[in-house]
Formats: structure tokens, C-alpha cells, sequence
């Protein structure tokens, strides 16, 4: 498509304003949660109060009979399993509960009141169970299985080795790891880290209003994947996909949250058993209690390095809790791979990345997932190797980072030299560091820099554009506005700069299954991408046509025809033209309404065969890549970790919209820094997650945090759209290891686990607190794995 | 029992009990949908309104007790269609992300350069920490508010 590559890529940047931004600003935006109709119900979950144990008894006869209450549902109404890898979920506990908070039922009625009063009247008895809450119980000699008929369920996706409390297992191998430990030249490094939980705190709970209507469901949700909610609802509830439909109004904040099905189908069941709107919004407390964490994890890391710093061979085991259904952890232990396994040309690796059930909630995904805290222990490790061999870090980074054709852990080769020009825009950025080790107020002053991985999550998006007679275009997508801008500044911008019209002009029509075809949905870094290649796609095809017409308008060669402006005009100066409003117009009247469609899918960029088990994603499409620099100060009397200054690096490609990345940049920085410094989930002795809101799951505040001083890198190489990268979701990447690595060095003593809270600073300060110990990670790296039967 | 409530300038009924939290009456009573109860404990500032032109938490405020006081929502901030000046500098700034916490955060800054027309960034800063915002990282909200400073003298809205 010639049309195509003629676009000028530079004529689609522009720092573009919100169109957004005023309904917000003056709070006439309507998220889903503000969403109401007439003679709506108001719909509640009873939920699990047992982490493990057998239902005896679920009686709803009594609570159905009470005023006020339309119709309450429960696991006969909802018969099958879903889940990522594996189908191992049911919608409702069927038998057994698994987790404190597993939905038991669910109720609709007139006021959220007599709700609530069905929810108290329905009898239930759960015969407790011994319940396995850490990842150490659940892989002891003989532990209770949370899903005692593993073996049974359906595999959805093959290659993954399962067993027991094993949900899935990937390895990645490549080269002779045990030959590069046994050289008498190197020098063994090994660390243990471990990481707890962290809660999106999206600010617009999980909300859902559903209407049952001509024998089909119409889902209006808060969610980032439209086309999951509408499949993985239609298997649950055992139901032709066809019928049902998502629609998508503004979400108030995902972040990975709302990357999965959540409570859509408990509406579905309720407006079709009713025959009545059904509105459900998670409380705060529900959403504290079943929140899809980014994921508590244990992590073993051992490397064998020369004395001059070449690392020849390095081996790991993450184990990764995935609570008690796989979910979306089952496919983020191929991320392992490529983030622990990222960063530094190594020799011969050999990485195993397990999800492990436990009976707690379910984690999901969360912004850069597992890439942050494997960054977080990679670069801590680094840091100690480079002590152990007595070099400095920053130059054992500039010696080891990836570069143009070096080989990953599944044998990707990497194009292009991208790092370490990046750590030289690093060191101008942040000038010669200082090497204070006390400040004048007597605290302690600690700098790192950090480099990490990451990658644009791919595969499949579907967008169409309707042109109109008046010079306007449409945009008709099943992408989703979640608040980074990306759905309402980056892909007009994409189709504006095709068409030569104003962004302005470009309409984007509001995420609607019926109406656009199959899209994975918004995350990932991927709506600019892969939204963004198809409708590239589908304005080129648009393009193609008004030039084709204009041509025979203008008796010209298309080929010679320029395309901006609103106008369509024969090249050269005082050329004769048309407004393409014009054309558009004489193209409907002659042909017919003129559109144009455009589909995108992953490369499936190759990897080294044999290397990768059990992956979803052998080798990064589209690698990114990240410097941080960050600079603390420790109290040493309270541990209490200020931040002084953060720097940031980062590869997108093509900056786009530029004052929208660095608007991600401060927002996924900040969100970093909280997990970094005090974001804490912990769980009880019963299974039971102790925060139940902001008073104690406690983020950064405006007097916490700095401004970031950013440089974006562009030109790396990229096989997005017009060059670009996603750049969302990479910000938070480094934070955790940056703030680690600095914590370290301001208090002169190894980091091992995060939030780095002050009573933990202060405890590391007094030496009264070590490496965890983990004896659930055997010592020989092949112990660890599934034995083959 | 009916309440009998002044919001936005207007006169308006409800008839519910005096102990509903304010946030439910404005927003399932009177479809007022702008004040968010994002965490219903006082922490998240989302369910900011102004009542006698103070800033409020109305998920903390019962409704009866917020009878007989002007009450003022994000929706009758401004005159219809219009911006004030921290609205329009939040809109310059390309503050917004996803929008939920802007209604309390708006309040908030409001509020305070009414009564300070030259604040400091760290003055502002402290302000803010009744607003949680998880999205944007607060600078830019800062940098905003500091170029509105001196535009809200004189009680304009
Ligand atoms: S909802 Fe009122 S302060 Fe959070
Ligand atoms: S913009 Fe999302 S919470 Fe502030």
C-alpha cells in the first residue's frame, strides 16, 4: 500500500489536548460506576468468609422470599470454568471455597439495602478445611491441594508443565549452565528476594450495569478488555459468545486491574433472572479483599561472573503466588524469561518461573507485572556482583548490557544498540554523580542507576474508519479510554496525520463489541501499537480511495497528489485542489460511503528452538527498554527514605504525543515509588488480606513525591506503527530497583525485599534483618522442576 | 422525613433519612454523579464538595446535617459550560488522566488560592494531602495550580 508509506510520520506528532479533560474537570463524565437507569436493581455478593473448606449447605430459599429481593443466582446458574492456560475457574465456589472473599451468591433487589439483608438471610455451612496461605505450605512434602482435580481440568493452552500446587511451570534454557558454574574463573554470586502484593487502588472500582435484552446480554463495564469480558462471560455462564455484548464507558483508572473478566457475569445472570437493569459496584473493602494483585514472590538467583566481569552463566527459580486460581499468572511466568533474563548478555542461563495455588485471593496483572520486581532482584543481584568482583556498577553495566545481536534467555537475538547509548543520555542527564555518603542534616545519601526490559504486548486489534461526507472520519475500535490517553489523543493523532485532517475531526466511537471486531484489549502498552497499526491500516485504505477519487476530480495522477490540511491538492505550488470534505462528498455520491478496515497481529518474532518451555511469548516483538537513576536520603535514626531526585530514560520509538509520555512517566514513577517505599498487603495466619482501605493501604501523597526529569530516547528500532513504542506501562519497571539499589548504598547493606518501610530500613540499619531463607527453592537448580512422568 | 437541601444555588428536596451519607444523596437523589466515594474513610478527597465555601467530605457528612448550608458541587463550581481558573489551567496543563480524583482535587485547589493568591509549591503541595490522586504523580497538578495562583482573588468562582 504505497498510500501508506507515503504517510509522513512526523506529521502525526503533536502534544494533542484531552478532548476528555473538560467533562472531567467539571465532573459530567460518566464512568461506569455513575451509570444508572430507570427501574434499575441493585445487585451484592456474598462472598467466602473460609480461605479453605467444604460447602455443606447453600440455602437461599428464606432470603429469596424477603421483600424487595428480584433474584439471587448461584453456581447451578453458572456452569463453566474459565481461566488463561488453564480453565480452572469457576464463577461461583462450587463444593469448596478456595479463598477468603470467593463469591457464593448473588443477589438483586430494589435498594441496596434489602440487598444487603438478602446476603445476611441466606443460610450457607463450610466444613473448614487445612488451608495452604505461603507459597512454603503449598509446596511442602504432602501439603493440602488447593485443586485436588488439577488433572482434570481443561488446558486451553499446551506446553506448561502443571503438578500439585504447581499451576504451571515455564523454563527457559539455553547453553551449558553447569560447564560456565564449574570454570575455575568464576566467582559464584547468589541472592535470595522476596516481594509482597501490590494493590492497583484503582480509584473507579470494579462497576457493571447489565441488561438482558431480545434474548441477548448488554454489559456496560469498567474493564480493559471488552472482548475477554464478552467470551469468558459466555463460557461461564455456558452461553453462545454471540450473545453477549460489552460496551465500554470511561474507566476510572485500570493499571492491569481490570485486565480480566471480574464481577460482569454476576449482573448478566441477575438482569436475565429479573428481566430488570442490574447495577453491581464493588465496595472498597470487596476490592481490598479480592483486588488481582501484582503478585507476592520468592525469587533464587545465582551467577557465575569473571573477575572482569564477563557473566558467563546464570540460573534462577521465581516462584510467583498466584493464589487459589492461575489466572493471569499462569501466563506471566513467561515474563520471566525476558525480564530476569533481560538486561546483560550472559553466557548460559537457565531461568524456571512457577505460579503457585495458594488459598488466597487471585492475583492478576498489574502495570509491567513480574518485569518489576525480577528488575528489582536482577539489578540488586547486579549490584552485588559488581561488589563481589570489585568493580563499579554503572561500568559493569555499560560492559554487559544488551546489545545489537545479543541473545536473550529464549535465544532472541536483540537488533540494535539501544541500551547503552541510553546509559550515555543517563550520565548527561544526570551530570557526574556525587559521591556524599552523609548529608549536612546527618542523613545518609544514596544514588543508583538501573537498566531494565520490557516489552509491547502484541497480538490481535481490529479497527474500521468511516469517512463522512462532511470531512470528519470515525474511528470504530473496541479499544478503551482508561485514563492514559492513548484511546483520545494517540489514535486520532494516527488517523488525523493518514487523512490530513484535524485530530479534532477524528470521532472515536466508544468501545462496543457489536460493533468493532476482536481486540486483546488496553494494556500492555499495546493500544498505540497494535490499535494504532490498524487503524494506520484502515485511514491508509481511506486514503487510498479519496486519492483515487480526487484524481479523477482533479484529472491528476494520485501519485502526485498531496494530502494535508484539510485539503487534497496536485504537488507543487498554486497547485489546483479540493477539500476533502469535497471529495469525501463526490466519492459518496459516486461509489457509496467510502471506509476503510485494518488489522494487526504479533510478528511472532522467531527465538533459538528448544530454549523456551511453557511460554505464551517466546521472543519480544517489540522489546523496550529503560534507564533509571534515583537519588535517596535515609533517616538513621527512623529509617524513613526520602526521595531527592529520579531520572528517567526511556526508549518509545517515536515520541508521539510527548507531553502525554511524560505525563505516564511522573504517574507510573510515583506508583513505583509506593511499592518501592510502602505499599504493603499482608495476609493473616487465616488467609485474610489485613488492609481494607486507604487508611492502611497507604499510596504516595503529594509531599512524597518529585518531579521526574525525563529524556525521551527515540529511534530504536520498532515494529509499531510510524516507529513507536507503548510507553505507559514502562515507567514503573525500574522504580523498585532503582530505590532499592540506592537504599542500599546510602546504608551501606544489601536489599533483599520490598516496601523498603521504615521499620524495614531501620531493621537492615541495626543488622536485625537478613536475606529471606527459603528452603522451598531447592539449592540444585533442577529440583526444582516438574519431574517428566 | 424529607431533607430539605440547597445545592448548586438550587432548592431541593429528598426524602430520605438524615443519616444518608451526603455523596449518596447527591449522587443517587439528585444524579449529581461528579463527587466520587472512591474510599468512603476520609482519606481519598474524590467526594470533595464546597458547603458555605468550605471544602467537605461528604462521605463523612450526613445529610441532615448539611441542611439549611449552601452546597456546591464540581457540577455548579462554574457557571454551565464554563471553566474556572484552576479548571482551565488543569486543562492547559494536560493534568487529567483518568479523571477520578480531578472533582475533590479541583475543590481543594480552588479553595486554597482563594485564600492564598501566591502560594508556594510546597504550601500547595501540603494542601494536596487530603487528595489522593493514583494516576498522575501530583506534579502537574502543582504546576497547574501555580499558574492559576492570583486568578481566584476577589471570591470569583
Ligand atoms: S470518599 Fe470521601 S474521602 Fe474518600
Ligand atoms: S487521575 Fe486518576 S486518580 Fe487522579
Amino acid at each position: 500500500m504505497s498510500e501508506i508509506s507515503t504517510v509522513d510520520p512526523s506529521a502525526a506528532v503533536m502534544d494533542l489536548k484531552r478532548r476528555d479533560a473538560r467533562d472531567k474537570l467539571t465532573g459530567r463524565t460518566r464512568y461506569t460506576m455513575d451509570r444508572a437507569g430507570a427501574g434499575m436493581l441493585h445487585a451484592a455478593v456474598l462472598r467466602s468468609p473460609l480461605a479453605a473448606g467444604r460447602i455443606r449447605r447453600l440455602d437461599t430459599s428464606r432470603a429469596a422470599a424477603l421483600t424487595g429481593v428480584h433474584a439471587i443466582v448461584t453456581a447451578d446458574d453458572a456452569p463453566g470454568l474459565v481461566g488463561i492456560g488453564i480453565a480452572d475457574h469457576p464463577l461461583f465456589a462450587r463444593d469448596v471455597v478456595r479463598y477468603i472473599g470467593e463469591p457464593l451468591a448473588a443477589v438483586a433487589a430494589e435498594r441496596p439495602e434489602d440487598a444487603a439483608a438478602a446476603l445476611a438471610a441466606i443460610e450457607i455451612e463450610i466444613e473448614p478445611l487445612p488451608a495452604v496461605i505461603t507459597m512454603a505450605d503449598a509446596l511442602a512434602e504432602g501439603a493440602q491441594l488447593v485443586h485436588p482435580g488439577w488433572q482434570d481440568y481443561e488446558v486451553l493452552f499446551e506446553g506448561g508443565r502443571r503438578e500439585g500446587n504447581v499451576a504451571w511451570e515455564a523454563t527457559a534454557i539455553r547453553g551449558d549452565v553447569d560447564a560456565a558454574f564449574a570454570r575455575p574463573d568464576a566467582v559464584i554470586v547468589e541472592n535470595t528476594f522476596r516481594v509482597g502484593r501490590q494493590n492497583h487502588l484503582a480509584f473507579e472500582p470494579r462497576a457493571v450495569v447489565a441488561h438482558y435484552e431480545d434474548g441477548r446480554f448488554h454489559i456496560e463495564t469498567s474493564t480493559q478488555v471488552p472482548w475477554t469480558v464478552r467470551n469468558a462471560t459466555a463460557r461461564v455462564l455456558g452461553v453462545p459468545a454471540s450473545e453477549v455484548r460489552v460496551t465500554v464507558p470511561p474507566v476510572g483508572g485500570g493499571f492491569g486491574l481490570k485486565f480480566d473478566m471480574a464481577i460482569e457475569p454476576f449482573a448478566a445472570l441477575l438482569a436475565r433472572a429479573s428481566g430488570r437493569t442490574v447495577r453491581l459496584v464493588n465496595s472498597r473493602e470487596e476490592e481490598m479483599l479480592t483486588c488481582l494483585c501484582r503478585e507476592n514472590a520468592e525469587i533464587r538467583i545465582r551467577s557465575a561472573v569473571t573477575r572482569a566481569g564477563e557473566i558467563l552463566g546464570r540460573e534462577a527459580v521465581v516462584l510467583m503466588d498466584c493464589g487459589a486460581y492461575g489466572g493471569e499468572q499462569i501466563f506471566l511466568t513467561t515474563m520471566t524469561a525476558h525480564t530476569l533474563g533481560g538486561n546483560y548478555r550472559v553466557g548460559a542461563s537457565r531461568l524456571v518461573s512457577r505460579a503457585i495455588y495458594t488459598h488466597t485471593a487471585p492475583n492478576g496483572a498489574f502495570r509491567a507485572c513480574n518485569g518489576v520486581y525480577n528488575t528489582f532482584a536482577l539489578e540488586r543481584h547486579t549490584d552485588e556482583i559488581a561488589q563481589a568482583i570489585g568493580m563499579d556498577p554503572l561500568a559493569f553495566r555499560y560492559r554487559n548490557v544488551l546489545g545489537d545481536g545479543d541473545l536473550g534467555a529464549t535465544g532472541q537475538r536483540y537488533e540494535g544498540e539501544v541500551l547503552r547509548p541510553m546509559l550515555e543520555r543517563m550520565d548527561t542527564l544526570r551530570g557526574i554523580p556525587t559521591a556524599a555518603t552523609r548529608m549536612a542534616d546527618g542523613r545518609l545519601y544514596g544514588r543508583a542507576t538501573t537498566v531494565g526490559t520490557w516489552f509491547v504486548f502484541t497480538g490481535p486489534s481490529a479497527a474500521t474508519v468511516n469517512m463522512n461526507a462532511d470531512g470528519s472520519a470515525t474511528l470504530v475500535t473496541s479499544g478503551v479510554e482508561i485514563g492514559s490517553g492513548s484511546m483520545m489523543t494517540g489514535l486520532p493523532q494516527i488517523v488525523a496525520a493518514t487523512l490530513g485532517i484535524r485530530p479534532e475531526d477524528v470521532v472515536v466511537r466508544q468501545a462496543d463489541t457489536d460493533a468493532a471486531g476482536f481486540d486483546v484489549g488496553v494494556g500492555g502498552g499495546r493500544t498505540t501499537v497494535s490499535l494504532g497499526a490498524a487503524s494506520l491500516a484502515a485511514a491508509g485504505e481511506v486514503r487510498g480511495k479519496l486519492l483515487r477519487v480526487a484524481a479523477d476530480m482533479l484529472d491528476a495522477d494520485p501519485e502526485h497528489l498531496t494530502i494535508r490540511e484539510g485539503r487534497i491538492e496536485v504537488a507543487g505550488s498554486n497547485g489546483p485542489g479540493l477539500s476533502i470534505a469535497e471529495v469525501a462528498s463526490r466519492a459518496q455520491t459516486l461509489l457509496g460511503p467510502i471506509a476503510g478496515t485494518g488489522g494487526f497481529t504479533s510478528k511472532g518474532t522467531p527465538a533459538m528452538s528448544g530454549c523456551a518451555a511453557g511460554h505464551f511469548i517466546d521472543a519480544l516483538d517489540i522489546p523496550v527498554f529503560a534507564v533509571h537513576d534515583c537519588e535517596v536520603a535515609v533517616d538513621p535514626d527512623t529509617g524513613h527514605v526520602e526521595m531527592l531526585a529520579y531520572r528517567v530514560v526511556q526508549d518509545v520509538g517515536r515520541a508521539l504525543n510527548p507531553r502525554a509520555i511524560l505525563g505516564q512517566i511522573q504517574g507510573g514513577v510515583v506508583q513505583g515509588m509506593g511499592y518501592a517505599l510502602q505499599e504493603e498487603v499482608t495476609i493473616g495466619s487465616e488467609g485474610n488480606i489485613l488492609q481494607t482501605g486507604f487508611e492502611t493501604y497507604r499510596v504516595p501523597l503529594a509531599p512524597d513525591v518529585v518531579p521526574v526529569e525525563v529524556s525521551l530516547y527515540e529511534g530504536a528500532p520498532s515494529l509499531g506503527p510510524l516507529g513507536i513504542k507503548g510507553a505507559g506501562e514502562v515507567p514503573i519497571l525500574n522504580v523498585g530497583a532503582s530505590v532499592a539499589c540506592a537504599v542500599a548504598n546510602a546504608i551501606g547493606r544489601p536489599v533483599h525485599e520490598l516496601p523498603l518501610t521504615p521499620p524495614h530500613v531501620a531493621a537492615l540499619m541495626l543488622g536485625r534483618r537478613s536475606a529471606p531463607v527459603l528452603p522451598h527453592i531447592a539449592g540444585r537448580w533442577t529440583d526444582n522442576l516438574v519431574k517428566k512422568a | 422525613m424529607t431533607l430539605r437541601l440547597t445545592i448548586n444555588g438550587r432548592e431541593s428536596l429528598a426524602p430520605d433519612d438524615p443519616m444518608t451519607p451526603l455523596v449518596d444523596l447527591l449522587r443517587e437523589r439528585f444524579h449529581l454523579t461528579g463527587a466520587k466515594p472512591v474510599c468512603r474513610e476520609g482519606f481519598c478527597g474524590a467526594c470533595l464538595v464546597m458547603i458555605d465555601g468550605e471544602p467537605t467530605l461528604s462521605c463523612l457528612t450526613p445529610g441532615g446535617l448539611a441542611e439549611g448550608r449552601d452546597i456546591r458541587t464540581i457540577e455548579g463550581l462554574s457557571p454551565a459550560g464554563r471553566l474556572n481558573p484552576v479548571q482551565n489551567a488543569l486543562e492547559a496543563h494536560d493534568a487529567v488522566q483518568c479523571g477520578m480524583c480531578f472533582p475533590g482535587m479541583v475543590m481543594t485547589l480552588t479553595h486554597a488560592l482563594r485564600r492564598n493568591a501566591a502560594p508556594s509549591r510546597e504550601e500547595l503541595r501540603h494542601a494536596l494531602t487530603g487528595n489522593t490522586c493514583r494516576c498522575t504523580g501530583y506534579e502537574r497538578i502543582l504546576d497547574a495550580a501555580l499558574s492559576a495562583a492570583g486568578a481566584l482573588q476577589g471570591g470569583e468562582p
